[in-house]
């Protein structure tokens, strides 16, 4: 993935399904409406056809012939006889003349040719539609008929007003419109009920993740459908050995310095005894001490900054750093009794360090150890928690750190004392460490003419 | 003073040991934890000396099984592990100070000497009493303001007396921590010594410093000036 893309977090997956089962439902629902609209039209055209296919039977049931056209003595429907009834007949000869109409057609006015323009054999059934003046839309049907007296063709028309049928097309519509709309509205509440089940293992993993990150718990532990579990299981195990890595790491190093500083140690106890025998000269032996010296320093240094974690903050738990504090005040009462430091404390109970304890206490005692080591009679420490910002305060009334040193004390690598054993070491790790937090140090000169260390992690 | 060594590597602590015994300590030693706590229960010592990385009981372990035993005695940790989680632990478990390999024998020495003597109560380098000023880093005896030399022995015996004032310290108990385990224990000899100290302490015999509690031992009797 490239960081930028890493950036902008993809669509979640609840949009996701928003997204697609709402133009699925607009679809579906838009699809079948489309289709029963029209089912139901030509359900309604063809009752419409099949009853003046029906009337048309009836004309020509009662028609009698004569001389010069037909004569209708009864009409079965009362509708031919009543006036603008919205049913009409019409009889027209192979010329499109009108021979007989309806009664009820005694206001109608409409082109005949319009039902006259396709050729019709003898049996045969035409319909259409076409427009009347004042009488509206009208569905018609034209029944080609011979009559052999007269050896003549005939068609019967019978022809209804479409406004009833129109009607109860709108009618459908607005219904099918009511019961879908009902049925969108209940399946988005489906859908949004089903998408908040199927999801909250989801939710609940990524609670448990966050729980993780904070430091609440170790492992995720809520029960999870068999499909997320390969995932949990192996987090849970990729977790695990990612801490028993660290503290493998941390117990290898510390094997490592042991191995390593019990055979200088022997040789630095041989060089003492050669001295006092004087059996090398003095050169020879300044410079052997040298060299065994800067081989300690060198030892010294890289494994303290290596046992440093690599400040991985998303296994990190919160460590309580007055707990800490208390330890290392404990300790370095122990040691440095005999300087009846008067230590100042003021240690907020809240205060926590997202990171590794061992690195808490590894900064912490550093600058502690040298507080005790440079300072006369007292010490202070501070320990606030500002909304997000932790910051530790250290003061010493020792001699202080001179203006000139001050940068140079707390570059990152930097040692400020390459001579005395330890105290460039201790502020040099403390630097590294603060720094792989992102934290800042700073060192200024406090009220009682010595060294204030102010150390600042923003925490999330 | 009697000394115990916990040390695994064997040159190290050949050289731990001699370095000590030069400097008038008697040294006893084991190579691993569970030997360490053997002794450590076994004699009374004055201060233990252990490194931290021991086979078969860890020094963390030995330091907190010893002190789960009631033994008070001050222990200095060796460790080669420079960090603080482990230097914190280490004195959390019971130890009293810590020496960081590799180390300079001097070190080791001062701080012992440190420690014996915070033990015995004293925060200052110089035990005091009166007019008598023993400073144990220097070695050096002065009473009323003038410097008293004394043998190794003389000195060994006036310490320990003096790191117990107004104890009654044993004839047994003096030779256990003065004396190797195969030194022939006469206690003549130790008779010879209270004698001399008396002499250079006390020539006007006003003071009277040491007394002897018949059937018991010797008590170092003057009054504090701690």
């Amino acid at each position: 993935m490239s960081p930028l893309a890493s950036n902008r977090p993809a669509w979640s997956l609840q949009k996701r399904l928003v997204l697609a089962f709402g133009v699925l439902l607009i679809l579906f629902l838009g699809f079948a409406g489309i289709v029963l609209d029209r089912v139901y039209k030509e359900s309604v055209a063809a009752a419409v056809e099949e009853r003046l296919q029906l009337r048309i039977f009836a004309l020509l049931g009662v028609a009698e012939e004569e001389e010069t056209g037909f004569f209708m003595p009864e009409l079965d429907d009362a509708r031919f006889s009543q006036i603008d009834s919205g049913l009409y007949g019409l009889i027209l000869d192979s010329e499109g003349l009108e021979v007989w109409r309806s009664p009820s057609a005694l206001n109608l006015a409409i082109d005949t040719t319009v039902i006259m323009r396709d050729a019709l054999s003898t049996g045969e059934t035409l319909y259409g539609s076409v427009s009347a003046e004042d009488l509206g839309e009208l569905v018609w049907a034209r029944y080609g008929t011979y009559w052999e007296n007269q050896d003549r063709n005939y068609s019967f028309v019978a022809l209804e007003s479409s406004a009833p049928s129109a009607a109860q097309i709108r009618e459908f519509q607005s219904n099918l419109s009511l019961w879908f709309g009902a049925m969108a509205v209940v399946l988005s509440i489906a859908q949004y009920i089903l998408l908040r089940w199927g999801m909250r293992p989801l939710q609940l993993l990524a609670g448990d993740v966050s729980a993780i990150e904070s430091g609440d718990r170790d492992q995720l532990q809520g029960h999870y459908p068999s499909e997320l579990q390969p995932v949990t299981r192996n987090l849970n195990m990729l977790i695990k050995s990612e801490r028993e890595r660290q503290g493998r790491y941390r117990t290898t190093l510390g094997d490592l310095a042991h191995s390593l500083k019990t055979p200088l140690a022997v040789l630095s106890s041989a060089l003492q005894e050669t001295r006092r025998e004087a059996s090398l000269p003095p050169q020879q032996l300044r410079e052997m001490e040298e060299q065994l010296a800067r081989m300690d320093e060198i030892i010294s240094y890289q494994l303290r900054r290596a046992v440093k974690s690599n400040h991985s903050r998303v296994l990190a738990k919160p460590v309580p750093v007055a707990a800490v504090i208390h330890k290392l005040l404990a300790a370095l009462g122990k040691v440095y009794r005999d300087k009846a430091m008067q230590v100042e404390t003021s240690i907020a109970d809240d205060a926590v360090f997202y990171g590794e304890e061992s690195d808490l206490t590894e900064l912490c005692g550093n600058l502690l150890d040298n507080a005790f080591k440079y300072g006369r009679s007292r010490i202070g420490l501070t320990v606030k928690q500002e909304a997000r910002i932790l910051i530790l305060k250290i003061d010493d009334d020792g001699k202080g750190i001179d203006e000139q040193d001050k940068q140079w004390v707390l570059q990152r690598g930097a040692r400020a004392d390459t001579v005395t054993t330890g105290q460039g070491i201790g502020l040099a790790v403390a630097v590294d460490i603060v720094s792989a937090y992102g934290g800042e140090i700073e060192v200024r000169r406090n009220d009682w003419g010595g060294a204030r260390f102010i150390v600042r992690f923003e925490q999330a | 003073m009697r000394l115990l060594v916990v040390e695994d590597e064997d040159l190290l602590r050949a050289r731990l040991v001699k370095a000590l015994s030069d400097n008038g300590y008697i040294v006893d030693s084991a190579t691993d934890g569970k030997a360490g706590l053997f002794h450590a229960c076994e004699y009374d010592y004055d201060a233990a000396i252990i490194d931290l990385g021991l086979p078969e009981i860890d020094g963390i372990t030995l330091i907190r099984t010893i002190r789960s035993k009631g033994r008070t005695f001050p222990i200095l940790i060796l460790t080669a592990r420079d960090n603080w989680t482990d230097k914190v632990e280490g004195l959390d478990a019971g130890a009293d100070d810590y020496v960081v390999k590799p180390f300079q024998i001097e070190e080791i020495r001062a701080r012992l000497n440190a420690l014996l003597r915070r033990a015995a109560g004293f925060s200052k380098p110089a035990l005091e009493f009166g007019t008598v000023s023993l400073d144990t880093t220097a070695r050096q005896l002065r009473v009323a303001g003038a410097d008293v030399e004394l043998t190794a022995y003389e000195y060994k015996v006036l310490e320990y007396l003096m790191l117990h004032p107004g104890k009654v310290v044993s004839k047994t108990e003096l030779t256990e921590h003065l004396y190797d385990q195969d030194h022939d224990r006469d206690s003549n000899v130790l008779e010879v010594f209270i004698r001399r100290l008396r002499q250079k302490l006390d020539p006007d015999e006003t003071l009277k410093p040491i007394d002897t509690v018949r059937g018991l031992g010797y008590r170092f009797n003057v009054p504090s000036g701690k």
